[in-house]
Parts: C-alpha cells; sequence; structure tokens
C-alpha cells in the first residue's frame, strides 16, 4: 500500500509516504498536545517535504501519548510520528514489513525485549532507492562534464551556473533542476555538501546549516524562556547571510538625497493611479538607471569558478518582511518596467511572499537587492548583500528635515541610504559614484522620470 | 481567380445556470425534472465528501496517490445522466461523480487508488472501463467500442473522457481522425480544468477554443460551462442524439476547473495564482445547484442537513469496506501479464519472496554467480 503498515492496535502513528516516493519531511508544527483527544482525520502536525507543505491527520481516534519529534525536525518515513495512549501497553517500536510480521513482532515486544528483526524505526529500503550519501556526488561522465537534460542546462546557463560544478542528486548522477537552483543560492546543493576532491566548492560553505566553528564558548542556559530550534525559512536565512558575509568583503557607504520634488510626484502620480503608491518603486527606478551606468554593480560572483558573470538584465530584488521571516522576491527584467508596473510588481510579490504563494522562481536570480528598512524606521543600516550579487541598497525613512542651499535655509524631505558592496568586486569610488547617480535621480524627477 | 469562402467555421458556448444564479428557461426549461435534480445534487455533495476524507486518507498513509474531483463534479454527472445505461462510460480519473450515477460503488475507487488493481475491475453490466490514469490512452479504446457496437447493429454510443492535456496527445488526434472518417458514434467529452498538472491551457493550446479542434475533423464541437450541469446536459443530449441517429461523433468541450492539487503528490500553490482559484470557488457546480433550488422551493435547511448526514455515513461506510478488503496477493504483479514469465521477472519475484519490493535485481548477485562462489 503506502509503503508502512500501521500497528493493528493504534498504539502509534508511522510517518508514511505524504506524497509519491517521499523518503522524509520536516515537522514544521504540531497541532496537538499530548492529553489530547484527536479525531480520525484531524489534523496532528503540518509537514513539509521537498514538494509541499502538507497537513499530516491521524488516520484513528484517540488520546495522544507522546509526540515523536520536536518542530524543524526532519523525520523519516517510516519512524514513529506520535504514540497513542492505549491503555497501559507501550507503543511497539515500527515494523517496515509486511502486514503478518508487524502483527506477530507487536506481540514479542510486549513479552519482552526479544523482538527480531529491523527495530531501528528506519525502513528498509534497497540501494538503488536510498539516498547516497557516502560518495562524491559532484558527478560527471568521465571527462568533468556534468550529466544532465537540456532543460536543466538551460536553466543553468540562464542563472549563470557552470553546470559542471553544480553537484548531482539525481537517478545516474545526473544534476537535476534543483540542483542547479540550489547551487544557484548557496554555491552548493543545499542538500548536500560535495565530498571535495578536486576543491570544487571553497571553503566555508556550510550547506547543512549555519556552519559551527570550533572551539564555541559555553552557553549560558540558565534562565531561558523558550528554546527556537533554527528552522524553515529562518534556517534558510541564517544559512544564506552565513555564506554571505564569510565570502563577500563587504563595506558599506552611505548618503542622503533631497526627495522633496520626487515625493511630490509621488503624490501627483498616487492620485492618477487611484491607490497608495510609496518612494519604493520610484527608488526601484534610480537604482535601475544606476545600475545601468555603473555595471560593475549588476554583477554576481561565480566564486567556484574565480569569475565575475556581469548581467544586462537588472533582476532587483526586494527585501519583504514576513511573518516567516526575510524573504527577497525578484522582479526580473525590473530595468524595464514603468514606476507604476515595478510599483504593482513589489506589492503582488509582498503578497506572494506573505501567504506563501509566491513560486520558486520568483525568489532566485537577482543581480541586486534593495531593502526598505525604513517603512518599519530607522536611518542609516550596514545591509548585508544577497550573495552572490554584489551590492544591496538600504532606503531609511524619509523626513522633513531642514537643508540649507547657498546660505539659505529650508523645509525638504530626506531619503537616507546604505549602499553595501562586495569589495572584492566593486572599489569604494565605484561604490560611492553609483550611490550619487542614484542620489542624483531621486533629486530630479526629470532625469529619473523624463 | 476571385478567392471563395471555403469553411467557415463557429463555436457555440452553452450556459444555462450561470454563477449568479440565472436561469434561461427556453433551453433549461423541463431538461432535468426536480427530482432528477435533487438526486444529482445528493450524488455532487457525497462525491465531495468522499474526495474530502479520501485526500486524509492518503495524508495518513492509508492510501496511495489520489487525485481529488473537487470543482469538477458536474461535467462527468451530466454526461452519466443524459447516457443510457447500455452506452459506453470510458473514463480517465476526473470522472468518480459520473461513475457513481452509473451505479459504481464507492470503495471500488477507494480500493484502486489504495494500490488494488480489483478496485479497477468495473462490474460488467456498467458499461465502464476501467480508471486510465496513462495520459490519452482510453480515447483509442471509446472509439473501438462504438466501432464494434456500430458493426453489431446496436443503438449503443461510447462517451470518453479526458483532460485538456489530453488533446495534446497523439492517440487523441487518431482516435478523433478514425471516429469522423468512419461515421463511428463517440462523445469525446473534454473536461477542461484549464491546466494539465502544472501547464496552463494557454500553453498548450494556441486556439482560442480546445473546441475546435473537432472541426479539424469534420464533427460537430460545442462549449459549455463545465460548471453548469443543465449546459451539459443539454450539449450531452444533441451528440448523443447525433450519435445514436446519424452514426456521428461529436467533441464537448466542458470548461470546468480543478479546485485541488492534481494529486496528492502535488502542490497547486506553487504554480497557481490564489486569486484565480477563488474565482473559480465562486463558480462551484455544487454551491450552485443548491442555490437554485432554494429558490425554486424545492430544498432547504433541513433536507441539506439531512444529506449530510446521509453522505457521512456513506462515505464512512466506503471507507470501512474498502479497508475491510483482503489485501490482494502481491505476486499478482507478476501473474496477469505473461504465459510464460521471462527470466528477469523470475528474479525479481524470486527476490520479492525473500526480501523488501524494490530490489533491483541487477544489484544482487545473479543465482549462477552465486552458486559459482
Amino acid at each position: 500500500m503506502a509503503g508502512v503498515t500501521q500497528p493493528k492496535d493504534q498504539s502509534h502513528f508511522i510517518l508514511p509516504d505524504l506524497g509519491e516516493g517521499v523518503h522524509e519531511a520536516e515537522l514544521i508544527k504540531w497541532r496537538v498536545s499530548v492529553g489530547d483527544n484527536i479525531k480520525e482525520h484531524e489534523t496532528l502536525a503540518e509537514m513539509e517535504t521537498d514538494k509541499a507543505l502538507v497537513e499530516v491527520p491521524s488516520p484513528w481516534t484517540g488520546v495522544v501519548a507522546e509526540l515523536c519529534g520536536s518542530e524543524g525536525e526532519i523525520i523519516n518515513v517510516g519512524n514513529i510520528l506520535v504514540k497513542y495512549d492505549i491503555g497501559g501497553a507501550s507503543a511497539a517500536e515500527p515494523e517496515a514489513s509486511d502486514a503478518g510480521q508487524a502483527e506477530e513482532s507487536a506481540s514479542e515486544d510486549k513479552d519482552a525485549g526479544t523482538v527480531v528483526g529491523n527495530v531501528s524505526g528506519e525502513l528498509e529500503v534497497s540501494s538503488r532507492f536510498a539516498r547516497r550519501t557516502d560518495v562524491d556526488l559532484t558527478s560527471t561522465n568521465g571527462n568533468g562534464k556534468a550529466l544532465a537534460t537540456p532543460a536543466v542546462r538551460r536553466i543553468a546557463r540562464e542563472l549563470g551556473v557552470n553546470i559542471d560544478r553544480v553537484p548531482a542528486s539525481g537517478r545516474g548522477g545526473r544534476v537535476t533542476a534543483s540542483d542547479v537552483h540550489g547551487y544557484s543560492e548557496v554555491g552548493t546543493s543545499p542538500a548536500k555538501a560535495p565530498v571535495t576532491s578536486g576543491g570544487a566548492a571553497p571553503a566555508g560553505f556550510a550547506p547543512q546549516a549555519v556552519a559551527i566553528p570550533e572551539d564555541l564558548p559555553p552557553v549560558d542556559d540558565s534562565g531561558v524562556s523558550e528554546v527556537i530550534p533554527f528552522r524553515g525559512v529562518r534556517r534558510k536565512i541564517a544559512q544564506a547571510l552565513d555564506v554571505s558575509v564569510k565570502t563577500a568583503v563587504h563595506f558599506t557607504v552611505v548618503d542622503e538625497a533631497n526627495v522633496t520634488a520626487i515625493d511630490a510626484k509621488r503624490r501627483e502620480y498616487a492620485a492618477v493611479l487611484g491607490h497608495k503608491l510609496s518612494l519604493l518603486p520610484f527608488l526601484m527606478t534610480a537604482v535601475c538607471k544606476g545600475l545601468q551606468m555603473h555595471p560593475e554593480l549588476n554583477s554576481i560572483v561565480d566564486d567556484a569558478n574565480a569569475q565575475i558573470l556581469r548581467k544586462d538584465a537588472v533582476n532587483l530584488g526586494c527585501a519583504v518582511d514576513t511573518e516567516h521571516g526575510l524573504m527577497v522576491p525578484v522582479i526580473h527584467g525590473a530595468h524595464k518596467l514603468s514606476v507604476a508596473q515595478l510599483g504593482n510588481a513589489v506589492t503582488e510579490l509582498a503578497r506572494g511572499c506573505k501567504d506563501r504563494s509566491v513560486d520558486r522562481q520568483r525568489l532566485q536570480g537577482g543581480t541586486f537587492t534593495i531593502s526598505n528598512v525604513g517603512s518599519y524606521g530607522g536611518m542609516f543600516a550596514t545591509p548585508i548583500i544577497n550573495y552572490p550579487e554584489v551590492g544591496i541598497l538600504a532606503a531609511g525613512r524619509a523626513k522633513e528635515r531642514v537643508l540649507a542651499e547657498d546660505g539659505r535655509m529650508f523645509v525638504g524631505k530626506v531619503l537616507p541610504l546604505s549602499l553595501s558592496c562586495d569589495h572584492r568586486v566593486v572599489d569604494g569610488a565605484e561604490g560611492a559614484r553609483f550611490l550619487n547617480t542614484v542620489v542624483g535621480l531621486m533629486e530630479d524627477p526629470e532625469k529619473l522620470i523624463g | 481567380m476571385p478567392i471563395t469562402k471555403v469553411l467557415e467555421a463557429q463555436i457555440d458556448h452553452v450556459s444555462i445556470l450561470d454563477e449568479h444564479g440565472n436561469f434561461d428557461e427556453s433551453l433549461g426549461k423541463g431538461l432535468i425534472p426536480d427530482e432528477d435534480l435533487i438526486k444529482l445534487y445528493g450524488h455532487m455533495v457525497i462525491c465531495r465528501l468522499l474526495d474530502e476524507v479520501a485526500f486524509k486518507l492518503q495524508r495518513s498513509g492509508r492510501m496511495g496517490t489520489y487525485p481529488q474531483n473537487m470543482g469538477q463534479e458536474a461535467p462527468s454527472l451530466g454526461a452519466a445522466y443524459a447516457l443510457e445505461t447500455t452506452d459506453w462510460m470510458v473514463t480517465c480519473y476526473r470522472e468518480n461523480c459520473g461513475l457513481f450515477w452509473r451505479g459504481l460503488p464507492m470503495e471500488k475507487i477507494l480500493q484502486h487508488w489504495m494500490g488494488d488493481e480489483r478496485g479497477n475491475d468495473i462490474p460488467r453490466e456498467l458499461h465502464a472501463t476501467p480508471i486510465a490514469v496513462p495520459i490519452g490512452t482510453q480515447m483509442l479504446h471509446a472509439t473501438g467500442l462504438a466501432w464494434a457496437a456500430k458493426y453489431r447493429g446496436e443503438k449503443r454510443v461510447a462517451c470518453t473522457f479526458f483532460g485538456d492535456g489530453a488533446t495534446s496527445e497523439g492517440d487523441f488526434h487518431e482516435a478523433m481522425n478514425f471516429a469522423a472518417n468512419l461515421d463511428i458514434p463517440v462523445v469525446f467529452f473534454c473536461q477542461n480544468n484549464q491546466w494539465a498538472i502544472s501547464v496552463p491551457g494557454k500553453i498548450q493550446c494556441s486556439a482560442p477554443t480546445v473546441a475546435q479542434r473537432g472541426f479539424a475533423y469534420g464533427m460537430d464541437c460545442l462549449r459549455c460551462d463545465g460548471n453548469d450541469i443543465f449546459a451539459v446536459v443539454h450539449c450531452m443530449n444533441k451528440a448523443i442524439a447525433s450519435g445514436r441517429d446519424n452514426k456521428r461523433p461529436t467533441f464537448i468541450e466542458a470548461v470546468t476547473y480543478r479546485l485541488g492539487d492534481h494529486t496528492t503528490a502535488d502542490d497547486a500553490r506553487r504554480y497557481r495564482d490564489a486569486e484565480e482559484v477563488e474565482l473559480w470557488k465562486a463558480r462551484d457546480p455544487i454551491t450552485r445547484i443548491k442555490a437554485f433550488m432554494k429558490s425554486r422551493k424545492i430544498w432547504d435547511d433541513s433536507k441539506q442537513a439531512e444529506l449530510e448526514e446521509h453522505a457521512d455515513e456513506a462515505v464512512s461506510a466506503a471507507v470501512k469496506r474498502a479497508e475491510g478488503i483482503e489485501a490482494p496477493n502481491k505476486e499478482d504483479f507478476f501473474n496477469w501479464m505473461y504465459a510464460e514469465l521471462p527470466e528477469q521477472l523470475v528474479v525479481q519475484r524470486d527476490t520479492m519472496r525473500t526480501s523488501s519490493i524494490g530490489q533491483d535485481p541487477s544489484q544482487i548477485e545473479s543465482p549462477q554467480a552465486s552458486q559459482q562462489s
């Protein structure tokens, strides 16, 4: 049937294949507690497979005796997820064999600890289907060329990834589309690090979790009110930032733009469009124009091959704060869009991120990022680059201030801007020139929109 | 030499009861008697509940992959209602509601998706072929069945169901061409649910309607609101009459929407806009009929409560029956295809007897090799 056999006495529920050929799932959230009376079909937990976020229902009515796993943990198919109170008898270990044997061993369990067979809880999977973790996954066909379908090769080309460097997880050592996407995100496959034999990936790329330095200082765990494991989006954010600060050489330069005239323009536009419009799409337009004048900043770094990949199209990432954490959806081809179109695109993507309906493609392939921290407050920042990009611009809160020009004082609206660059690619002077261009555009509506 | 027009084509889109409750009396009056409408509605409600329960059965490991029918209850049901029980229904896998109308016990569907092939052993008197999961294989069978009926001088027609994606398959075109050229009474019924798994219709077909594909083969083409059971029955009546009386095939495109995922192994949120789904929820075939029946004063809340209670009982009983069926013999995998089992399959069968399913024989030592060592 679905691969695992549940115990006839309903003492425990074994995690089944939640999709089609799914071997494991991440426990996102428990929806029950120990002692809860739960009915058949009521949700036990939310779990995320590599395909979907799913709700796992209880196969029967009963009382929850034990939750076997903590949120954020990866649970293998075939392991116990929940134990039920069946009146004294303790739950048996799962038996990943056929129905007859399961019944037999369940009775053996009750006797004593004389269980024979596989009690590790691991589903026995033939070597053909098992995940291979013991071999170099940087698979090539012998001459250093990756095995991959034309469609996957195209994705790699579009993402600027050298496919021969991508660790393969597909059948027969093929590089899959998700391998390529994963590699383009953090420089290596998200699922597994290559066991480097040829030095394919540089040191410091820790794909599994945040890299843990040796000799950690002791942790004072007294007075802890809540223990929150790194998981889900939070863990992905941590991984990405860790790679960025350990790889890119950050420097930050700050400036202010007098946006009084642009702000008037913004109100005019909003009135014409009939809905709210922030300064963000104007800033995005300025950044797109600035990047076309200073293409050094519209690049990504291919560290694996020691090269800088300069891009023509501006794929503008836009940091969005969601309840799950920070997400950076990308507006592809932003340089071709008008202020109003950029405004709509931002609204749409932000909504997509918040309800998690945004598709994967929209979270990838950025060439530069804008972080609109000003909508929450604050003035200047030292933003962290969305690696492998080489620049990120943070916009603070626009405020009215007393300004001076030609010896006269006047009141104007000022937008604080903070630009971080990867110094390996962008020199300080070039960064400052780019920022200067953006400030100039933001101060002159004619140049920006005309 | 003047230019002359050699073809003028027109596709009619039929809508009788729309999502706002507007009802076209001229087309709809007397089409479905009230007592039948109540029964049809009951079937849809039960079918929807079965869908919801089946989804949870899969998620708790009690069933294999399952394709939900949610949102697509009306097309197959309207078609089954219009057909005679002696007419062939040649289905794919989103026609549960029509098959239940025909008389297929619900546990058969559950049994099938629980991985027991005997669930697909459909009682002969239902004149329905097994559920076809590979895309586009069944249309040829329908053409063959209807051809056989014509050859025998029977009045039978065959109605075959498929999705929009299947119209991109070669077999579809062969079945259509055959039926049209040889005057074979087939109704080609396309449930255009807009999505071939994750591929939207506009990528699959650059013509403005799927229905017009039938023109290429010289058959009548009709298009209707698939979530409007009146429109479906109207089109089916026309197609069936044309098949029975003139042995002509008809192509029907029923425009509908898959409200759920493609199957339980899919997550449609990854490729579909939530707004689109909401738009189609408002066009749900079930709520539409319910509102219509209430406006006609033939339905009320107490009848609804009674129906829901009955649906609960019927679905739980079907699940219980399906789960109570003794598991099939694993060796049946090997027993029905070949008169003499090829050597490679003998190894697989023997491996299965001694070890877990799925062992690749190429990865284990062959019996000869182990004897030698």
